[in-house]
């Protein structure tokens, strides 16, 4: 095979790929600033901030954030305990229960979340009436319910994380320290936990990422206490406003900072380790440098750009005002939604026209042959539907297609609940 | 046994020995094992107010799982159809999304583990990123690009595909979208791992004794990345069954997924026991699935969680 069509199709299907990965993410960022009701990104109408502002005016989203940050907390002091506990056990154990102990401490992983969810409601459930105490226990607590849950399956992702350092570990050095006179206690807090400093970092972001993001075992547990997370389903099922965009983004731009800046501060390390094997090549070069953090490092550059541009936004933000575009897009709107009334009225009325036409052909035929469940002689007008027809949303239109005879027609389609519904949409 | 704890804590230490074993015990008996017994046990009750809980009418049975296959008593149907097509659709949509996300992964895996060089760090930023975000603002992003007035159908309307816009929603198509996007990396990633260590030199001796690239996966990295792919297979698949964020927001509103059907028995129904049989019928329909597959496929328990 040609290698350079090879190559092109590698990068188209990688083009493909990262768009259908990173595309919903900008899409729905982009919607944060659009100032339509609902979040879309096409029709573009006006530039606007207000979304951000409408956001930081829910109570029940800060309220969310409050307790996502209650439960995350609970949650990485108790998973990254749990997980270390864990993986000590795991080098240890007696070989033949091993694979036994390793499939345990796995299957939280696999098993759904919901099914978490409902084991430990119905578990604690039964812990709370075994001990005689009432509704409103410790035990029933939202709160503690949730980190209980969600624990048990993010100790098992901090498990993995730690076991991976924990099997560089060099026993030696605890024996070593055993020797010298410390207790197993000062041994573990000087020797083994230092060593195991990245990992438990690591393992105590990855908690806290899971925990805050859970909804599927959350759904079950969270009582009284919603999380953000469950406030943001809550709010998306029914019925979805660009706020959400706006928190997305976010979301989005805090993520996208922090990782920017794991890589800058990574990369700085390896900068610096080269320029230190390097430091005589380095002095020689009379080249105009970059300040020492960007030289190299393409995340840092990133990183400060993107700063500023937030910067900016914001800056924007404070002084733009959408109000004139907005009244702009709402009168716009307004003879939109007047000539497309002005056009359904036209229609109706064609329709009208040509039913009564049909009508009088008909009518003769018609009447000589009754449906069979219709034998009452008043044709269609006391059929259940017709009556009906006039409260349902998209009733009108079939009925009185179907019901040549109707007593509807006459109005037009004026009383079309759909012509009244247009003028807000 | 209490030879190895006492080694045990003779090598720990006793304060130290009693708090690993105490967490250890806690999490494995106190978090996992219990609580999945007490389910079992649960969905084997009938539904019963609080005061009841305990006495006499509190008795083994099996009317929560008839009730899956069968339906209510004296219904007008023999068997339960409205539940057992949306369990059995759920169980069929999730190994469609299965393998979607091995299809769209594994080339993008290979080519990760495969190449070399610093753009391979961007991409998998790039890859990390969404997965940060939360699992309902993912769902939602996917919801304004596949709604009736979305992206998608105004490109595609503006194109000239559809006349009308495309119901995406209501024809579940959204649904597997968002499914298939939200397990990406749970896919990758455990491919990617295998095929790291794949030595470069195995697929170019492969390519001069003259297999075209199409052999060269299928006899020498597909084997070799076996352990990836059945455990990126197996996440996938587990979490999707059990998926219950994305069917909520993107699923059609005549279809459900079995998640939801439990969900509405703990909080719409209140009837927790029905909830717990329906639970444990998901769980273990999903596990005999993927242990019959990994035999179907010939793969090692133990080549899971590598």
């Amino acid at each position: 095979m040609n290698t350079s069509f090879l190559r092109v199709s590698v990068w188209v299907y990688l083009a493909i790929f990262f768009a259908y990965l990173l595309g919903p993410l900008v899409i729905m960022s982009v919607t944060a600033f659009n100032s339509s009701e609902f979040p879309r990104a096409t029709p573009w109408e006006c530039l606007t901030f207000d979304w951000f502002s409408a956001l930081f005016q829910d109570q029940r989203i800060l309220n969310g954030i409050k307790n996502s940050l209650i439960i995350g907390l609970g949650t990485v002091v108790l998973s990254v305990a749990m997980g270390l506990a864990g993986a000590l056990m795991l080098t240890q154990i007696w070989p033949k229960l091993r694979a036994t102990y390793y499939t345990i401490i796995i299957a939280p992983i696999l098993i759904p979340g919901v099914v978490l969810g409902i084991s430990t409601l119905v578990f604690w459930d039964r812990i709370n009436r075994f001990l005689g105490l009432g509704a409103d226990s410790f035990l029933s607590n939202g709160i503690f319910l949730t980190v209980i849950g969600q624990s048990t399956f993010i100790a098992s992702y901090c498990m993995l994380v730690l076991v991976a350092r924990l099997q560089r570990y060099d026993v030696a050095l605890t024996e070593a320290a055993l020797d010298l006179g410390a207790t197993h206690a000062q041994a573990f807090r000087k020797i083994l936990l230092p060593f195991m400093r990245p990992a438990i970092a690591s393992a105590a972001v990855l908690a806290f990422l899971a925990s805050f993001e859970n909804y599927n075992t959350t759904t079950f547990t969270f009582g009284e206490y919603p999380t953000l997370t469950i406030e943001l389903a809550q709010k998306v099922r029914y019925g979805i406003t660009p706020a959400i965009s706006a928190l997305a983004f976010i979301i989005v731009v805090l993520t996208v900072f922090f990782a920017l800046l794991n890589e800058a501060g990574i990369k700085r390390k390896e900068v610096v380790a080269a320029a230190r094997r390097q430091a005589t090549v380095g002095e020689m070069t009379g080249k105009v440098r970059l300040p020492g953090f960007f030289t190299g490092n393409a995340a840092a550059v990133v990183l400060v750009v993107f700063a500023i541009a937030t910067i900016s936004v914001v800056g924007t933000a404070t002084v733009y005002s959408p109000a004139q575009c907005i009244a702009d897009v709402k009168e716009q709107k307004r003879l939109e939604a007047e000539k497309r009334i002005q056009e359904l009225r036209k229609k109706r009325e064609e329709q009208r026209k040509q039913r009564e036409a049909e009508q009088a052909e008909q009518g003769e035929a018609q009447q000589s042959a009754p449906k069979p469940s219709n034998n009452s002689g008043f044709g269609n007008v006391f059929a259940p539907n017709t009556l009906s027809g006039e409260g349902e949303d998209d009733a009108p239109e079939t009925d009185t297609d179907e019901q040549p005879s109707g007593g509807n027609g006459g109005f037009g389609g004026a009383f079309d609940p759909n012509s009244l519904q247009s003028p807000s949409d | 046994m209490p030879g190895f704890l006492k080694e045990f804590l003779n090598r720990n230490g006793t304060g130290m020995g009693l708090a690993i074993l105490g967490l250890v015990l806690f999490w494995t008996i106190g978090l996992i094992i219990l609580p999945q017994l007490s389910m079992l046990d649960f969905s084997f009750r009938p539904n019963l107010p609080p005061p009841e809980i305990g006495g006499p009418k509190d008795v083994y049975t099996l009317e929560n799982y008839k009730y899956l296959v069968y339906g209510p008593e004296g219904g007008s149907q023999d068997y339960n159809v409205v539940d057992l097509r949306i369990f059995f659709r759920t169980l069929i949509a999730a190994v469609c999304v299965t393998i979607f996300n091995l299809i769209l992964c594994y080339p993008i895996a290979y080519y990760l583990g495969q190449t070399k060089g610093n753009h391979i760090r961007v991409f998998a930023l790039m890859l990390i990123i969404p997965y940060w975000i939360n699992e309902i603002l993912r769902a939602f992003a996917l919801r304004i690009i596949f709604g009736e007035t979305g992206v998608l159908n105004t490109v595609l309307v503006g194109l000239g595909v559809f006349d009308t816009p495309f119901d995406f929603i209501r024809n579940d198509i959204a649904l597997y979208a968002g499914l298939g996007y939200a397990y990406i990396l749970l896919m990758i990633f455990p491919i990617y791992n295998v095929i790291e260590s794949l030595d470069h030199n195995q697929i170019e001796a492969a390519r001069d004794l003259g297999a075209p690239w199409w052999r060269i996966h299928w006899r020498v990295v597909v084997p070799y990345a076996k352990p990836g792919i059945s455990s990126g297979c197996t996440m996938v698949f587990m979490l999707s069954a059990g998926a219950l964020a994305a069917p909520q927001i993107l699923g059609g509103p005549s279809s459900l997924w079995f998640t939801q059907l439990i969900y509405q028995q703990f909080n719409d129904n209140n009837d927790w026991p029905q909830g717990a049989a329906y639970a444990i019928v998901l769980l273990v329909t999903c596990i005999l699935f993927v242990l019959a597959a990994m035999r179907l496929f010939k793969v090692n328990m133990g080549d899971i969680g590598k």
